[in-house]
């Protein structure tokens, strides 16, 4: 009898141990707790958004700006604002969402990752490839993140704004939100009819394309 | 005894349910199931759903900086299916089946003879129009004679594209490709997700 029931518990173990790995998969591949914040209203990274959907790149070249950003980075001051690309990513379920009812759901997380050009030739910064001359994508260089959240972001038209860095990995492992004069104030100026994000550079959301 | 053995055949056979949903779930994402679909005379047929895919890059090659007349005009957006992606950062190669697509934009509205224009996050350039699809497709025995790869093109204009697309002659793009031979006929030195293996 006693071997019988250690039979029972090995089992029982086993079957345990099996469930766990089972339900390793689905768990971390969810993002509904993102993001969690800190008890200064902090947020980690992101994670996983490269997989995200890609609704467009826009780009502002250090030869084609001629301005004095970034100055507080590690890289040090630059000509644009955001060095270079701007690759934008948005969950799939919210870009479902924007493409039915042309706003996104609460919770929403928009991630923005720059980019550098690839080793510039020529004063604007372009190259030429056997493809023409243009842009290519150089290394990774930061990340600002858009949250939409009506009630902790009320001041700000429901959109929370946060920078991890704009310079090469690794990126800054937390946010605190970003003042108003750095992010969302130019997004209330220009885009608060769009649900504060910049519609008219995401061809797929812009021209209401699906996938 | 008898009764051990049988909790053990228990145990045992537990073991083997648990892991057959796992297994299940791989053979789905199995790499061998290509989303290249071809029409009865060998034409690939107009490839959907792959913004949802994975981005690896966007090339720029502005009409404004070639003359007027880019070869591909004007942002060259690159997807991926994450399966194939997940392999290549895996192993450095793509495994049969793999469909690579390149759906061009044109620039917005150039105000700038570069084909660049100011808006509020700086000079620079921004996606107009959607404007064609060129893809690939891996099949080292349909394409032995191109390393493997097969292209395709499906008009560099506005939508609506082409519905199907012959296989390229090697001199439209096979040719240029050979030049990235060792990256698996793929310009991975463009793509930073292939490229610096940092994962998503």
């Amino acid at each position: 009898m006693q071997k019988y029931l250690l039979g029972i518990v090995a089992g029982v173990g086993v079957l345990a141990a099996c469930s766990f790995l089972f339900n390793t998969g689905p768990v971390v591949a969810q993002t509904q707790q993102y993001p969690v914040y800190d008890s200064a209203g902090g947020v980690k990274t992101p994670t996983g958004y490269r997989a995200w959907v890609f609704v467009g790149a826009p780009l502002t070249p250090e030869g084609l700006n001629d301005g004095k950003y970034n100055c507080d980075q590690p890289g040090g001051c630059t000509r644009s604002n955001f060095p270079e690309y701007h690759h934008v990513y948005i969950e799939k379920k919210n870009v479902d969402a924007y493409l039915k009812t042309g706003s996104f759901p609460e919770g929403t997380v928009i991630v923005k990752e720059l980019t550098r050009v690839l080793k510039p030739t020529f004063p604007d910064s372009s190259r030429t490839e056997p493809s023409g001359r243009g842009y290519f994508n150089g290394e990774f260089n930061g990340i600002d993140m858009s949250v939409k959240d009506s009630k902790r972001f009320a001041a700000t038209n429901g959109w929370g704004f946060f920078t991890f860095g704009h310079h090469a990995l690794p990126y800054n492992p937390t946010a605190a939100e970003s003042p108003v004069t750095d992010c969302a104030g130019c997004h209330i100026a220009n885009v608060a009819n769009t649900d504060m994000t910049w519609i008219q550079f995401y061809p797929q959301l812009r021209d209401k394309q699906a996938y | 005894m008898r009764n051990v053995l049988s909790v053990m055949i228990l145990a045992v056979a537990v073991v083997a349910a648990s892991s057959f949903p796992r297994n299940a779930r791989s053979v789905a994402a199995a790499p061998q199931q290509s989303s290249a679909v071809f029409d009865s005379v060998g034409n690939l047929k107009l490839p959907t759903g792959f913004r949802s895919w994975v981005q690896v890059g966007t090339p720029l090659t502005p009409n404004g900086l070639n003359n007027g007349e880019a070869g591909f005009p004007e942002f060259h957006n690159v997807y991926i299916e994450k399966k194939n992606v997940d392999v290549y950062l895996k192993t450095g190669s793509f495994p049969e089946g793999t469909v690579i697509v390149k759906e061009l934009t044109r620039v917005l509205t150039p105000t700038f003879p570069d084909g660049s224009r100011m808006e509020p996050s700086g000079r620079g350039y921004f996606n107009g129009e959607y404007n064609g699809i060129d893809e690939t497709v891996k099949d080292s025995k349909r394409f032995a004679d191109t390393n493997g790869w097969g292209f395709f093109t499906f008009g560099h204009h506005p939508l609506p594209y082409e519905k199907t697309s012959a296989e390229e002659p090697v001199a439209d793009c096979a040719g240029c490709h050979i030049g990235v031979a060792k990256t698996d006929m793929t310009w991975v030195q463009f793509y930073p997700l292939l490229r610096d293996k940092k994962g998503y």
